[in-house]
C-alpha cells in the first residue's frame, strides 16, 4: 500500500510540476475569461455603436408614417432626388439609400436599394420588415383603426420558464441555461477522459520505452504500478478542473458583474426614457429591455441550477468515467512499443467515447428524459458525459444512483481486465501485437 | 542462499526453461552464462519475481520466494531504464524507497556513493542530459543502495568505458567482501573468469554446465602443451610418452603443441628433450571460459 502511495505522489507531482501543467491551469481560466470578456465588450459595443444610416428618398405620396429608427438602423428622410443620391452616396455618411416610389399598398414594388457595399440578408430582411409593417399600419388606419388602439397592439412576449421541482417547489429555470451548462459538462467531461485517459497510455509506452518498467516491476507488482499511475493522474486532473473551476468562477464572476453594471445602468436609464415619453413606449428603448430580458433570465436561472449538486456529480463521473477509460488505455500502452502503433487500438476504446459524445450534445440536450438519453447514462461508455448533460435538466435521483453504481461495476471490471494485460504487455517488446494476443494475455494464469 | 529447483516456463508455443535447477552459496559470485535467447533473462526474471515460473520453485534463505524477499533483491537489468525527465538524486530517493528505504537514509546513502563514485554534482541533473556511461553509474547506484543480499547484473560491463568497468569491477568486489552475493548473467567471459567463483549454462533452455569456475576448467584440461625450443633436433611422437599435435617454424625456434599420454608427466618429457635441444618456453594449454562456453554450445548444436 506504501509502494501505491509512492507512485501516486510521483505521477502527481512529475505533472504539477511540469511547466506546461503550470500554464495551462492559469492560461485557460484566462482565456475563457478573455472570451467572455470579448463577448461581453462586443454584444455592449452592438447595442451602442453599429447601426446602418440609411438615406430615404420617398417619393411615395401614400404612406404618411416614417421608417422608425433604432439602435441597429437609422433611417434618414432626405429632399433629393435618387439619382443625386445615388452619385454622391460614397462621399456622404450614408451607407445606404432606400428608395421608396409611388406604390400603390396593394402592389408595393420597385422599392430599391442601393449601398456602397452588398447589403447583408439580415438587413434586406430587417428593411422590409419595417417597410411590411409600415403598410399594415397603414392599411388598418385606413380600415379606421386608431393609433391609440394600434399601439395597444404592439406587446412583447418574454416567456419565463419555471420548472416544478419534485418537493412541489416551482423553481426558475431556462432551457437556456441549461443547455449551456450541458453543453459546457460534456465537452469538458470528453476532454478531461481523453486528456487524462491518453496521458496514462503516454505514462506506459514512456515506461516501456525507457525501460525503467522492469526495474521498478522488481520492486512492485504490475498492478500497483498501473493503479499508482492512473490515480496519481486522476488527482492532476481533479487539481486541473478545481483550479479552473475556482479561477474561472472568480475571473468571470469579475467581468459578468462588471458588465451587468452596465446593463443596470442602461435599463434604469432606458425605463427613465420610457416614463418620459409616457405611454408611447419608443421602439429603441423597449428593444434594449428585450435584449436585457434573455441574460438575466439566464443568470437568475443559473443562480437556480444545483451548481454544488452538479459540480459534485461532475467530479465523481469525472473520477469514475477516468478510472473505467484509463484503464483500457493503460492496457494499450502497454501493448504497444510506441505511440505511433497505438492507432489501431484507440479506435475501439475511442469510438464509444466519441459517439457519446456527439448524441449527448445532439439528442440529449434536445430530449433530455427521452429513452435514449436514458440508456446513453446508464451504459458506463457514455454514462459519464450523457449523464453530466442530462443533470442541469433534472435527473431522478434513482437514475443517477443506478448509473453511478453500474459505473462503478463497469471501471472495476476494467481495471481488472487491464491489469491483466498490463502485467504481460509491459514486458512484451518488438513484437506487433493483436487483439488475439491480447486475449491470449489476458487468459495467462498467475 | 538461493536454490533454484526444477524450473519450467513455458511461453505460448516457446518454452524458455526447461526444468532448470541451481545452487546459489551465499557470498559468491555467480556467473550464469548462455548465449542470446537462451532462457537467462527469463530465469532472472522468475528469481526477481517479474514473472512466476510454470512450475518449480524458488528458495531464498531458506523460505519460498516471497514479496518480502524484493528488499533482499537488487537487480540491474541488461535493458537500463530511468525516468529521462526526472533529477538523479530524486530517481534513485524514489527506486530506493520503494524497496522499503526511508527518506533520510537513502539521502544519506546517495550521497555517499556520489561522493565514491566522483558523481556529486549530479543530484539535480536529469537522465537525459548525462551520457550513456553515467546513466550506467546511475543505475549501478540504484541497483545496490538498499544493500541487497543477493545483487543480480545482466551485462553490467555493457556500455562502460574500460576505466568506468574498472570502477564498477572493484566496487563488486568490495561489495561481495562485504558479504554480498551475486549473480552475473553474461556472455562477455573474460569478466566471468576475473570474477566469478561459479557458473552455470544455460542453453536452449536447458543447464547444460554447472560447477565452479576452477573445476570446469580442470576438466577441460586435455595435458596439452606448447613448448619452443631452439636447436635441429627432430621431436617425434614414438617416444610413448606424448604426441605432437602441432610444430611450428618461428625463425631459429620451433613451437610444438603436445600431448601427454595418460600417466606421464612433463618432467618426463623434459628429459627426452633436454639432452637434444635448449628449451626456451612451455606452457600449459588451458581452456579459456570462452573456449569452453564455445565448445559447449556448439557441442550442443551437434548433438
Amino acid at each position: 500500500m506504501n509502494k501505491i502511495l509512492l507512485i501516486i505522489r510521483r505521477e502527481y507531482l512529475s505533472r504539477v510540476k511540469k511547466k506546461s501543467f503550470i500554464v495551462m491551469t492559469f492560461l485557460t481560466p484566462l482565456l475563457i475569461a478573455g472570451i467572455y470578456a470579448l463577448i461581453g465588450y462586443f454584444t455592449y459595443k452592438g447595442i451602442n455603436d453599429t447601426y446602418d444610416k440609411v438615406a430615404v428618398v420617398n417619393d411615395n405620396k401614400i404612406l404618411t408614417e416614417k421608417l422608425i429608427s433604432d439602435k441597429n438602423i437609422k433611417y434618414e428622410y432626405v429632399n433629393r432626388n435618387l439619382d443625386e443620391m445615388k452619385t454622391s452616396l460614397k462621399k456622404s455618411d450614408y451607407d445606404y439609400v432606400l428608395y421608396l416610389p409611388n406604390f400603390t399598398l396593394q402592389a408595393p414594388n420597385n422599392i430599391q436599394l442601393y449601398g456602397a457595399k452588398q447589403a447583408g440578408l439580415s438587413l434586406n430582411r430587417r428593411i422590409s420588415n419595417d417597410i411590411e409593417e409600415l403598410i399594415r399600419n397603414q392599411k388598418l388606419k385606413e380600415s379606421g383603426i386608431a393609433q391609440s388602439d394600434l399601439d395597444q397592439l404592439k406587446t412583447n412576449v418574454d416567456i419565463s420558464t419555471k420548472k416544478i421541482a419534485e418537493t412541489g417547489q416551482e423553481e426558475d429555470s431556462s432551457a437556456g441555461a441549461s443547455t449551456i451548462i450541458a453543453f459546457i459538462a460534456g465537452i469538458l467531461m470528453f476532454m478531461f477522459i481523453m486528456l487524462y485517459g491518453i496521458q496514462v497510455m503516454r505514462g506506459v509506452i514512456e515506461e516501456k520505452t525507457s525501460r525503467i518498467i522492469e526495474v521498478m516491476i522488481s520492486s512492485v507488482k504490475p498492478f500497483q504500478l498501473m493503479m499508482g499511475k492512473i490515480i496519481g493522474i486522476a488527482m492532476v486532473g481533479l487539481t486541473q478542473f478545481i483550479l479552473w473551476i475556482v479561477l474561472t468562477l472568480t475571473i468571470s464572476t469579475a467581468v459578468v458583474s462588471f458588465f451587468a453594471n452596465k446593463d443596470d445602468i442602461e435599463k434604469t436609464v432606458a425605463v427613465a426614457k420610457a416614463g418620459q415619453a409616457g405611454t408611447q413606449l419608443s421602439h429603441g428603448s423597449s428593444a434594449i429591455a428585450m435584449q436585457q430580458g434573455p441574460m438575466v433570465d439566464i443568470q437568475k436561472s443559473l443562480a437556480g441550477l444545483p451548481i454544488g449538486k452538479i459540480v459534485t456529480v461532475f467530479i465523481f463521473f469525472f473520477l469514475a468515467g477516468y478510472l473505467f477509460y484509463s484503464a483500457l488505455y493503460a492496457a494499450i500502452g502497454s501493448a504497444v512499443d510506441s505511440e505511433t502503433e497505438t492507432q489501431q487500438f484507440m479506435m475501439p476504446v475511442m469510438m464509444p467515447l466519441l459517439l457519446g459524445y456527439a448524441l449527448s450534445l445532439s439528442v440529449v440536450t434536445n430530449d433530455p428524459y427521452g429513452p435514449v438519453a436514458f440508456w446513453l447514462s446508464m451504459i458506463p461508455f457514455t454514462s459519464p458525459i450523457a449523464m453530466v448533460v442530462r443533470l442541469p435538466y433534472g435527473v431522478p435521483n434513482w437514475e443517477l444512483a443506478l448509473s453511478m453504481f453500474i459505473l462503478v461495476v463497469g471501471f472495476i471490471g476494467t481495471v481488472w481486465v487491464a491489469g491483466r494485460i498490463y502485467r504481460v504487455g509491459i514486458l512484451m517488446y518488438g513484437k506487433k501485437t493483436t487483439f488475439k494476443e491480447m486475449f491470449k494475455w489476458f487468459s495467462y494464469k498467475g | 542462499m538461493l536454490s533454484v529447483k526444477n524450473i519450467v516456463k513455458q511461453y505460448a508455443a516457446h518454452r524458455a526453461l526447461d526444468n532448470v535447477s541451481l545452487e546459489v552459496e551465499k557470498g559468491k559470485i555467480f556467473g550464469l552464462l548462455g548465449p542470446n535467447g537462451a532462457g537467462k533473462t527469463s530465469l532472472i526474471r522468475i528469481i526477481t519475481q517479474i514473472t512466476a515460473p510454470d512450475s518449480g520453485e524458488v528458495i531464498f534463505n531458506g523460505k519460498r520466494l516471497n514479496t518480502d524477499h524484493i528488499s533482499q533483491i537488487g537487480y540491474l537489468p541488461e535493458e537500463r531504464g530511468l525516468y529521462k525527465k526526472m533529477e538523479i538524486g530524486e530517481q534513485i530517493l524514489y527506486l530506493s524507497k520503494l524497496k522499503g528505504l526511508s527518506t533520510a537514509e537513502a539521502t544519506k546513502r546517495i550521497k555517499f556513493w556520489f561522493e565514491k563514485l566522483e558523481m556529486g554534482s549530479w543530484w539535480n541533473k536529469k537522465v537525459e542530459d548525462l551520457s550513456k556511461g553515467m546513466q550506467q553509474k546511475v543505475q549501478f547506484v540504484a541497483t545496490v543502495l538498499h544493500q541487497p543480499e543477493l545483487i543480480i547484473l545482466d551485462e553490467p560491463f555493457s556500455g562502460f568505458d574500460p576505466v568506468n568497468a574498472d570502477i564498477i569491477k572493484n566496487e563488486i568486489l568490495e561489495l561481495n567482501r562485504q558479504g554480498a552475493t551475486f549473480i552475473f548473467s553474461t556472455h562477455r567471459m573474460e569478466s566471468v573468469e576475473e570474477l566469478c567463483d561459479h557458473i552455470a549454462l544455460i542453453h536452449q533452455s536447458k543447464k547444460i554446465l554447472d560447477g565452479s569456475v576452477d573445476e570446469i576448467k580442470g576438466t577441460y584440461r586435455n595435458n596439452t602443451y606448447w613448448l619452443e625450443y631452439e636447436g635441429t633436433y627432430n621431436v617425434q611422437s614414438t617416444n610413448g610418452i606424448f604426441d605432437v599435435l602441432q610444430t611450428e617454424q618461428v625463425k631459429e625456434k620451433t613451437l610444438i603443441k603436445l600431448q601427454l599420454r595418460p600417466e606421464k608427466t612433463v618432467n618426463e618429457v623434459l628429459s627426452i628433450l633436454l639432452p637434444h635441444v635448449s628449451i626456451t618456453k612451455l606452457d600449459e594449454v588451458i581452456p579459456t571460459m570462452n573456449d569452453i562456453f564455445i565448445d559447449k554450445v556448439k557441442g550442443q548444436h551437434h548433438e
